[in-house]
């Protein structure tokens, strides 16, 4: 099926934001996103993942459909959360974005589209295939977690911490995630994997503020990181 | 040196955990009796840093002469070791179903008030 054919028609599109205390960004991404993609629509659903700040209210201002966590679960439970949200909504596609602002939303289209043109089960958004403007430490950091999810899971990518990915309903029925925190972005390469959905990694452009850095996976989250993913390998064995 | 600074870490470490385990009573965050266990154990724990002769005695009066103190230590390491991951996997059994219930509760929420 060509493009055109998926864009003339009634599907929907889920756009997913898991977040945290992200008040200060989260209008702006929200203000962002598209309300259409060809004839289809969008809708955005914002997981707020225990926050302590006014993040559900300005997002229910902006529009969005939310749902609350009653405690902090981190970030891929809010993810999971928001996946199966999208799936009693119906929607045909569903895009995961960062809430920090570090994604530029008008990219969203850009994803859809490559996920329907291929067609894909999953596209990744990769700030690594065009590095230029990422801090040095972080595309440093970033090419040690894709070895790692290399070891765990058995599957390179150029990009296995990117949050900015579309999907479609079939690829998210077939993954099963269990991951909490940030292992999730692994969990789902090797899900990819696992599972043989067809993907493709697309350039995108991250955005680094002082607020995104801030937000960010830092130092400490990357040791984290790293030793749920090796627990995670052991559970398996 | 070594066994001077071994022995104050045991005891401060056990200072700590009692410390900690008594405030918990305090705020009935714990038991009594879970006070009372963890006290006697580090009590113990450092009775035998302090004078580790004593496990040789113990070992003796089981008729052993030939065992030494670094076989009864690298079995307590293995058994604690074996601890700590059965401790790991039953935190992160109770997680995920805390998880489950609180993503269950928020998409029942969600979707009477839509």
């Amino acid at each position: 099926m060509v493009r055109s054919d998926f864009m003339s028609t009634n599907k929907t599109v889920a756009v997913v934001l898991p977040a945290y205390n992200e008040a200060k960004a989260i209008g702006k991404v929200l203000a962002g996103i598209p309300a259409s993609i060809g004839l289809m629509s969008v809708s955005a659903v914002v997981v707020d993942d225990g926050s302590t700040d006014h993040t559900a209210e300005i997002a229910r201002r902006h529009g969005a459909k939310v749902i609350r966590h009653l405690t902090n679960l981190g970030a891929g439970a809010a993810t999971v959360t928001g996946m199966q949200a999208a799936k009693v909504l119906d929607a045909d596609v569903i895009v995961t974005i960062d809430a920090d602002g570090q994604h530029n939303p008008a990219d969203i289209q850009l994803l859809v589209e490559c996920l329907l043109d291929g067609p894909y089960d999953v596209v990744i958004g990769s700030r690594l295939l065009d590095p230029a403007g990422m801090p040095a430490s972080r595309f440093a950091a970033n090419l040690l977690l894709n070895a790692v999810t290399y070891l765990v899971h058995g599957k390179i990518v150029s990009d296995s911490q990117s949050g900015f990915k579309a999907y479609s309903r079939g690829a998210i029925e077939a993954m099963a995630l269990s991951s909490s925190g940030y292992e999730i972005c692994s969990e789902i390469i090797g899900e990819i994997y696992r599972k043989n959905l067809r993907y493709k990694s697309v350039p995108i452009k991250a955005v680094y503020t002082d607020y995104s850095k801030a937000k960010g996976q830092h130092f400490l989250n990357g040791i984290n990181l790293i030793i749920g993913l090796l627990m995670r390998m052991l559970r398996r064995a | 040196m070594i066994p001077i600074i071994s022995k104050i870490f045991a005891v401060l470490l056990a200072g700590i955990a009692i410390s900690k385990s008594y405030v918990g009573v305090r705020t009935r965050a714990e038991s009594f009796q879970v006070f009372i266990f963890w006290t006697l154990t580090w009590v113990a724990i450092v009775i035998v840093a302090l004078f580790p002769a004593l496990v040789d005695l113990v070992i003796a009066s089981f008729g052993e002469k030939r065992v030494g103190l670094g076989t009864v230590f690298g079995m307590a390491l293995v058994f604690l070791y074996f601890l700590v991951y059965r401790i790991y996997m039953r935190l992160d059994h109770m997680e995920q179903q805390l998880v489950k219930i609180v993503q269950e509760l928020s998409l029942r929420d969600w979707k009477r008030t839509e």
